[in-house]
Order: C-alpha cells, then structure tokens, then sequence
C-alpha cells in the first residue's frame, strides 16, 4: 500500500474501474454470503459432477449449468431478492437440464450395449439353428443310408420307376398262381422293409413268358401278383399301400427262345415308389 | 497498513459514488421502455420445440410451467414491467428447454425398456429351443 501512494498519480487514469470496484466491495461489505437457496442449487450440481455415470456425458450442458450456478452464488444485497430468486430458478433448471441430457445418452450408449447383447443372442440361436439342420441331416442320410442297405439285400434295382425287386419263377409251381408253402426269404424281407417305411408304396407286377395265349398268361401273372399282394396283406402291411397288376407276356425282359430266358421272363416284380 | 493510505481513498470514493450514481441512472433510463423482445421470441420458440418433441405426453409440468412463465412475462409487458418480463422469458425459456430434455430422456428409456423386452422374449425362446434338443 506504501508502494501504491507513491504511484498515486499513475492511478489517477485508473479512477472509473476503482469506483467500479469499490461499488462492488461496498455491496459485499452489506451482503456477503451467497442468496438463500444457491447452496441447494449447488449440491445439486455437484452430486451430478461426481456421478460417474452422467458427469462425462453431458460436457457443455454441464458447463453451462456450472456458469448459472455461480452467477447464482454471487452476493447481491437485500433489495435484489427477486434478481436472486431468478438466477436460482435459472441455475436449477440449468443443472436439470444437464442431467436429463446426460441421462439421454446414458440410455442411448446402454442402448447400443444391449444391441450388441441381442445380436449374441440371435447369434446364438442361429447357431442352434444350424447345428440342428446338421444333426437333421446327418439323420436323414443316416435312414437314407439304411434304407439302400436294405434294398440292397432285396437285390432291388435302381429304375426310373423306383427300386425294383424282381421275386423268381421259383416263388410258383408250374401254371399255378399259388405261392410254395416253403417261407420265402426274399418276400419276408419286403415284409420287412415295407414295416420300416410305412410311407412306401408298392406296386406288384405279375409277367411271364410267351408259353401259352396271352390271355392265359395275362390272367395267370395278374393272379400270381394278387398271391403276392395277399401274402404281404396277411404279413400286416396295409393293402391300400398295394397295387397288383398283371402284364402277361409284354414285357419280356430276355428271349422267350431259351429255357433260361423264358425263366427269368417268369417273374413277379416289385415296384418300390420314389417319394 | 489502511490507516497509511485512508486519507487518498476518501477523497476517490467521494467521487466514485458520484460516478456510480451516475452510471445508476443512465443504466435506469435505458431499461424503462423496450419490452424484451428478444428474450420473448427466445421462449415462443423454445416452447414451440418441446411441443413438437411431444413434451405434452412426456413432460407434460415442465411444458405447462413454460407456458405460464411466457403468460406471466407478457402481462408484466403490459403493465411495462420490463425487468420482471424480461427474467419471466428467460424462465420460460429455460423450462421449455428442460421439457425438450426431459422428453428425449423419456424416449430413450422407452426404447431401451421395448429392447429389454425383445431380447427377454428372444432369451425365453432360445431357453424353449434348447429344452427341445
């Protein structure tokens, strides 16, 4: 202060900022604390300052609300109350205002979280999905597998008709339609197969060689188809999943001018449908 | 340390309260009139916003105060009390602009709670799914 008196005259200049000044330390000198409720005010914004879920995500919300809370702590004298009251609502709403905007972009950062957290899920499912696609496959092929091992044993032949097996003249006495007593391997086997897949149909054809009229021989293959059919009947197998039908000497499928080839003509043919 | 320089300060402060008397009434004269108009524009649309972000459903209070604030701002403009119009705009604004923030945060949970039920639903059929392996 020694050293300000000397300096009086440079000051001299400086006047008006001083009587600014001291109009301002005179106000103090009348109310010094800060208006009643700026302290609320205050606690308010610092519980949201500290709260580390919020406080980084409204920065400039955060920055403006801190700016209207210290105008609102400014001392003002007994005759500015309603200035007072004023700047606390604003400050309040200010510091409302932060939070609500930080409490925004909390939802909206947790949002993506849970984003991120469905898409596992759907991940997951489809995961499951694919796995049991595969497992199914591997089932189909598995009973695909098992169902040509067991044509297979029926020495059935691939045609554009389907499986075919093709029962002897063996299965016949001469001129007869009845079937041999003896149990034939061969049909119990298609037995057996048709009790595995119940969805398969199966049409019987009778032919035969060209021995005799072709009515005769149309009569007696339709005969000894419908043995067939009656066999399988008798065995369980639904007659609706049945057909017999006799075709006589037309289709032939050697010569009729050897013993042999009249013999393999002799037969009785299994049509095992395609799906 | 006071006592050595009291008797400069006298002499200053005796015309600083001149100076500030002064500057007193030329700040008095310059804010009778002028409604504030500005202040008043500022909270229209500020009200206007929260209205269009559907303040009503989501904050409902904030956006009625707002309103009653810019009422109570343009009738101090009637009976020309514009210092207390000016501050009741100010009000006004700043309350309409916490509807508008209010409402955004009542939207964002909404969202969040229809996520948390889709992926709730989406769990309880992944659980049902594994049940059936």
């Amino acid at each position: 202060m020694n050293a300000l008196t000397g300096r009086q005259k440079t000051f001299a200049g400086a006047l008006p900022a001083l009587a600014v000044s001291l109009l301002l330390l005179s106000a103090c000198a009348s109310q010094p604390t800060s208006p009643d409720g700026s302290i609320e005010v205050r606690n308010k914004l610092t519980a949201l300052q500290n709260d580390p879920e919020l406080s980084e995500r409204a920065r400039v919300e955060l920055r403006e609300a801190e700016q209207a809370v210290q105008l609102a702590e400014r001392p003002l004298p007994d005759s500015e109350k309603a200035l007072a009251s004023h700047r606390i609502y604003m400050a309040d709403r200010r510091v409302e205002i932060a939070r609500a905007t930080a409490a925004t972009k909390l939802a909206e950062d947790q949002r993506a979280e849970l984003g991120e957290q469905r898409g596992e899920a759907r991940l997951q499912a489809r995961t499951r999905e694919a796995d049991r696609a595969h497992a199914d496959a591997a089932q189909a092929r598995s009973s695909e597998a098992d169902m040509q091992r067991r044509l297979a044993e029926l020495e059935a032949k691939e045609t554009e008709r389907g499986m075919v097996v093709t029962l002897g003249d063996v299965l016949f006495d001469t001129g007869s339609a009845q079937l041999r007593d003896s149990t034939n391997s061969n049909l119990d086997k298609l037995v057996s197969f048709l009790d595995q897949y119940p969805d398969q149909r199966a049409l019987i054809e009778g032919h035969t060689d060209n021995v005799g009229s072709a009515d005769y021989n149309q009569r007696l293959s339709l005969q000894r188809a419908e043995s067939v059919k009656q066999y399988l009947t008798q065995r369980g197998i639904t007659a609706n999943r049945l057909s017999a039908s006799g075709f006589g000497l037309q289709r032939g499928i050697a010569s009729n001018d050897t013993a042999a080839g009249r013999q393999q003509n002799r037969r009785v043919e299994i049509v095992i449908e395609k799906d | 340390m006071h006592k050595s320089s009291e008797p400069g300060l006298i002499g200053r402060r005796s015309m600083s309260a001149g100076l500030a008397v002064i500057l007193a009434i030329l700040v008095g004269c310059a804010s009778t009139p002028e409604p504030p108009t500005g202040s008043l524009t500022s909270a229209r649309e500020a009200i206007a916003s929260a209205e269009q972000s559907d303040a009503r459903q989501h904050a409902g209070a904030e956006l009625d105060e707002a309103k009653q604030k810019l009422m109570q701002a343009e009738k101090a403009v009637e009976s020309e009390d514009m210092l207390d119009a000016e501050r009741l705009a100010q009000q006004a604004r700043v309350v309409a602009e916490l509807a508008i923030a209010r409402t955004a945060t009542a939207k964002a949970s909404q969202v969040n709670r229809q996520l948390h039920q889709d992926a709730d639903a989406l769990n309880e059929e992944l659980q049902r799914m594994g049940g059936q392996q």
